[in-house]
């Protein structure tokens, strides 16, 4: 019957409307799959801006999200307590890629020191380091391709070259580190020819100069946000999290050694890196602490305590280096490694969820532009402007129309 | 060349009917967002979202109204001189403009078995009701929330794959068969317009009607808007008439009135949106940012950070390896 007068409305007027019996009866036209849309293909046709956008009826999709409120204060006014900031929509998968891909970049930092310096028995920390940094590669591709929304669309990323984009310079760059790392772990694994080898030596320099960026320009990608923690933090995170991969590199000689001088240059290393990482994360407080409000979300919440957890791990890990015997004992180079391994990557983690704190505490965005940290700070920038780069000229427009309709 | 075009919401002129959220939804075919109330005001609607293009804003304020604001005394000669504001609300066809709040209210009462006024004098006042005193102290702002079309855009700047592009009518334009969803614009927006579907995978925004304007047509929320609060047309000529206002509103005793990132001057951040707004408050109180500005006007510092920071660890590095080496 309903199927009935559905067709009857797309061809001619339904007499049975007309003067139904009781009133006039209403037939509800058929929807599209339910999606919210409420255009019948009889009536009307999909093809307007927001068509295309897929959308699942709200009983598939759960239940709706609840706003997030803060307090309210009369002395400073927000909307409701609402978030003006969109929270970032990146799931587990972007802290875990900024720890693989740090650890992948810092490991052939050092695999390429070591074959620069060259020396006896220096071979397998080369070649264990090149096998780290080939994995942690395609580790950190696995997971960055996983957290979009599009998966299928990965390699959008690189049909175009943008110096504005930290995102895009990371794809690249991991795509540099990906290709280089891979050949230089080819040509430690398999018996090649000699000119082969000098390619994967190559390789292996190659893999630590794109390693270099690649440990640190995730710290630039999150400054580049309006999200007040990693805003207001833009010129400590890109160290920090530089200093971090390091350690992380380091705790992974600790936690599986390789015989042979390899494991001196990693101890050193890391010693000397988690007293850096540990002053950093000092700095990154103080220079969020210009608002206070923004200071707060690395104190509070998951990110703090993510925050103290990584800090209590390094100096953990520090303390039982310095420790005498450290050394010789196998149990407790373990145990360095494995704080080392867990204090990284619950920095990552601490980091981001003190940026999702942020986001959604729209007095964190007020105060931090009310005590001149917003476009006010740009006028001490305007010494270092950002370079008009192909792709975007001094207005930020396109300078050149990748699909733009004329 | 087209010209460049924008948007002017006027916030005084906005009663908050919602009409630019319907017929964005009616004339993009959004899906809806679920049927809930926030159970805050009668926004409903919350904020802007991937389908949500347009947003009304409903400010409660306990404090003293604006000049008018609240009452449709408005456009009338006042006691101690001076115009009210809103000259274009008052009722047609009365002999004095009527008020919800205090004409219409039973202030003046006739005594019972009296003949009014002529027999004894004036009439008694009555005192107004506990509800009307509340409503009396009560006002509303109202803004129709958009995206801003920044001339420098946050999201445009930080898209990896160039989906997002600047448009022939200066919009900023997100294209839906490039973007792949990675979630960057949806950060990197300093107002949180942009925003990204769950179901869809993809980040939306208001695309300023672009397929209204490609065939002559203005977009589909200034159409509907039944006050003029929306103004669309070129953007300088949009320019004036908001000045324009700002003035009319001070000399009518609006003096909180002014613009909201109308240009580079007053949003050196964003150097100026093509969607701006006439504010008579704090932007805090609208859930606007007061100082926004694009991330990426601040990145090169980050960047000369890094490379400092990447090349002392590879010093280190070199250092380590060197200092242990065996021959």
């Amino acid at each position: 019957m309903d199927e009935m007068r559905a067709q009857g409305q797309a061809d001619e007027p339904a007499p049975e409307r007309a003067g139904g019996v009781g009133g006039p009866s209403f037939t509800r036209p058929p929807q599209q799959e339910g999606d919210g849309r409420n255009v019948s293909p009889q009536l009307g046709d999909l093809l307007g801006e927001g068509a295309a956008q897929r959308a699942r009826p709200p009983m598939e999709r759960g239940a709706p999200d609840l706003i997030p409120t803060a307090p309210e204060d009369p002395g400073s006014p927000t909307y409701h307590g609402q978030a003006v900031l969109k929270e970032p929509v990146w799931t587990w998968e972007i802290p875990a890629y900024f720890f693989t891909g740090g650890l992948a970049g810092a490991c052939a930092v050092l695999g390429g020191a070591a074959q620069l310096a060259g020396g006896r028995g220096v071979n397998r920390f080369v070649r264990r380091a090149r096998l780290v940094a080939a994995g942690g590669a395609v580790a950190s591709a696995g997971l960055l391709i996983a957290d979009l929304g599009r998966p299928g669309r990965f390699l959008a990323m690189l049909r175009v070259f943008r110096p504005s984009s930290p995102m895009n310079q990371g794809t690249w760059i991991l795509s540099a580190f990906g290709a280089c790392s891979g050949v230089a772990a080819l040509g430690s694994l398999l018996p090649l020819p000699r000119p082969l080898q000098k390619l994967a030596d190559l390789a292996g320099v190659g893999a630590a100069l794109a390693g270099l960026p690649l440990v640190g320009y995730t710290g630039v990608l999150l400054a580049n946000t309006a999200v007040p923690v990693w805003q207001s933090t833009r010129n400590t995170l890109p160290v920090l999290f530089a200093f971090s991969g390091m350690v992380s590199a380091a705790a992974v000689f600790d936690l599986w050694p390789v015989p042979g001088p390899g494991r001196r240059i990693a101890r050193r290393l890391g010693l000397v890196a988690r007293g850096a990482e540990f002053a950093l994360s000092n700095a990154l407080h103080r220079e969020a602490g210009v608002a206070p409000r923004v200071e707060r979300a690395l104190r509070h919440g998951r990110g703090g305590l993510l925050l103290r957890a990584a800090r209590f791990g390094l100096l953990a890990a520090s303390a039982l280096d310095i420790l005498p015997g450290a050394r010789t004992s196998r149990t407790r180079r373990r145990v360095i490694g494995a704080l080392g391994l867990l204090g990284t990557l619950a920095l990552r983690f601490g980091v981001v969820a003190a940026g999702r704190a942020s986001a959604r505490d729209p007095r964190a965005t007020f105060e931090m532009q009310r005590a001149g940290r917003g476009a006010a700070e740009i006028a001490k920038e305007r010494r270092h402007p950002m370079p008009a780069p192909p792709g975007v000229d001094v207005g930020g427009r396109e300078s050149y129309t990748h699909g733009a309709a004329r | 060349m087209p010209q460049e075009v924008g948007f002017f919401t006027d916030s005084t002129l906005c009663i908050g009917c919602k009409a630019c959220e319907v017929a964005c939804k009616q004339w993009n075919q959004l899906p809806d967002d679920g049927f809930r109330l926030t159970g805050m005001s009668y926004d409903n609607t919350g904020h802007l979202g991937a389908s949500t293009w347009r947003h009304v804003a409903f400010v409660e304020r306990g404090g003293e109204a604006l000049p008018g604001q609240g009452s449709p005394r408005d456009g009338v000669q006042q006691h101690g001189g001076g115009m009210r504001p809103f000259g274009e609300l008052v009722p047609m066809g009365q002999p004095a403009p009527t008020s919800l709040l205090h004409d219409l209210s039973p202030t003046h009462i006739a005594r019972p078995g009296g003949d009014g006024a002529t027999a004894r004098g004036p009439e008694t006042p009555v005192p107004l009701g506990p509800t009307q005193q509340a409503l009396s102290k009560f006002s509303w702002l109202m803004l129709s929330d958009v995206c801003k079309h920044c001339e420098r855009a946050g999201c445009l700047e930080a898209c990896p794959t160039g989906a997002i592009l600047r448009t022939e009518f200066g919009s900023v334009y997100i294209q839906p068969d490039v973007c792949n969803g990675c979630g960057y614009c949806v950060s990197a927006c300093p107002f949180g317009v942009v925003a990204r579907r769950e179901d869809d995978g993809r980040a939306w925004k208001c695309t300023l009607c672009y397929d209204r304007l490609r065939g002559g047509m203005v977009p589909a929320c200034a159409k509907h808007c039944p006050t003029s609060s929306i103004m669309f047309g070129p953007l300088d000529e949009l320019k004036k008439k908001a000045r324009e206002r700002v003035e009319q509103l001070h000399a009518r005793g609006v003096p909180q009135a002014y613009l909201y990132g109308e240009d580079e001057a007053s949003q050196p951040g964003t150097q100026g949106l093509h969607a701006f707004f006439l504010l008579c408050d704090e932007p805090e109180v609208y859930n606007l940012p007061p100082d926004p500005v694009v991330p990426t006007a601040k990145i090169v510092q980050s960047w000369k950070a890094m490379a400092a920071g990447v090349v002392s660890l590879a010093a280190l590095a070199l250092v380590a390896a060197f200092s242990v080496r065996e021959t």
